[in-house]
């Protein structure tokens, strides 16, 4: 049951989404379809054990990102945000809310509590990886990280 | 019976064309940048999907791991790029910024 159910749920709800979200014609529905697509693909990566991406892809496009993209919609004038957008929102949740109870009904029926969740903790291991490798994982992120910043800022400074 | 593997991987190649048939279609640079944003999930979920094979995940979730933080830098600068042009030409529409351009 969880082998089956699981995937195909998480998955046509992530399809579904995106599409929502890329095809809408309101920049403000299509930003909150997209936040509900960053929580489900967080939601697949911790279901099959992964919860350090997970939590990662969450914080970071569902948390910054998100924020990003409105301030840049604010910034430009492009929202739209009215009542009928606003139940769509409210629609989207309990989508989401429903189709986070069937998978966890899908991912502990016909079992014995939690141990049908991997028991290895994989988020130690890649730790322990990313440790094993760290003085490159470091400077290739702090290099990506400090090109992004000079970036932004040169391109969002006033010209005099 | 199809695995999660197979399942996860389609998901991730229909988001990617998703993303990148949306880029080409979209009349907004902001919505452009969001199907960046979808081309980038597509790319996470292939690259974990790809993991799953292996007995040790790590590699699969090291590359997820950074895809991550990369391409959250790079819709970074799309949208200050995006917020540039706003302020040079005063619209969004690609093809309207082409004839401004003259």
């Amino acid at each position: 049951m969880y082998s089956e159910a699981v995937p195909l749920l998480l998955s046509a709800a992530l399809i579904g989404v995106v599409a929502a979200a890329l095809f809408s014609s309101r920049v403000s529905t299509s930003l909150i379809m997209l936040f509900y697509a960053s929580v489900i693909l967080g939601a697949i990566f911790t279901l099959y054990g992964d919860s350090l991406v997970g939590l990662l892809q969450m914080i970071t496009f569902a948390g910054a990102v998100s924020v990003l993209l409105l301030t840049v919609i604010l910034m430009t004038g492009q929202s739209d945000l009215s009542i009928g957008v606003r139940r769509a929102a409210l629609y989207g949740m309990l989508a989401a809310l429903a189709v986070a109870a069937a998978s966890a009904y899908a991912l502990f029926a016909g079992s014995s509590g939690i141990a049908s969740v991997p028991s290895t903790d994989i988020s130690v291991a890649v730790f322990g990886f990313i440790w094993q490798y760290r003085e490159w994982d470091v400077l290739i992120l702090v290099t990506v990280f400090a090109s992004a910043m000079v970036a932004v800022t040169n391109l969002l400074s006033e010209e005099k | 019976m199809v695995s999660d593997q197979t399942i996860l991987m389609a998901t991730g190649t229909i988001l990617v064309f998703l993303g990148i048939a949306a880029i080409s279609y979209s009349k907004n640079l902001v919505k452009s940048v969001m199907a960046f944003q979808v081309v980038v999930f597509g790319v996470n979920l292939a690259l974990f999907a790809a993991g799953l094979s292996q007995t040790s995940r790590l590699m699969g979730d090291t590359l997820v791991f950074m895809s991550i933080l990369v391409g959250a830098s790079a819709e970074a600068v799309g949208l200050a790029i995006v917020v540039t042009v706003f302020r040079k030409y005063g619209t969004l529409n690609p093809m309207e910024i082409r004839r401004l351009r003259g």
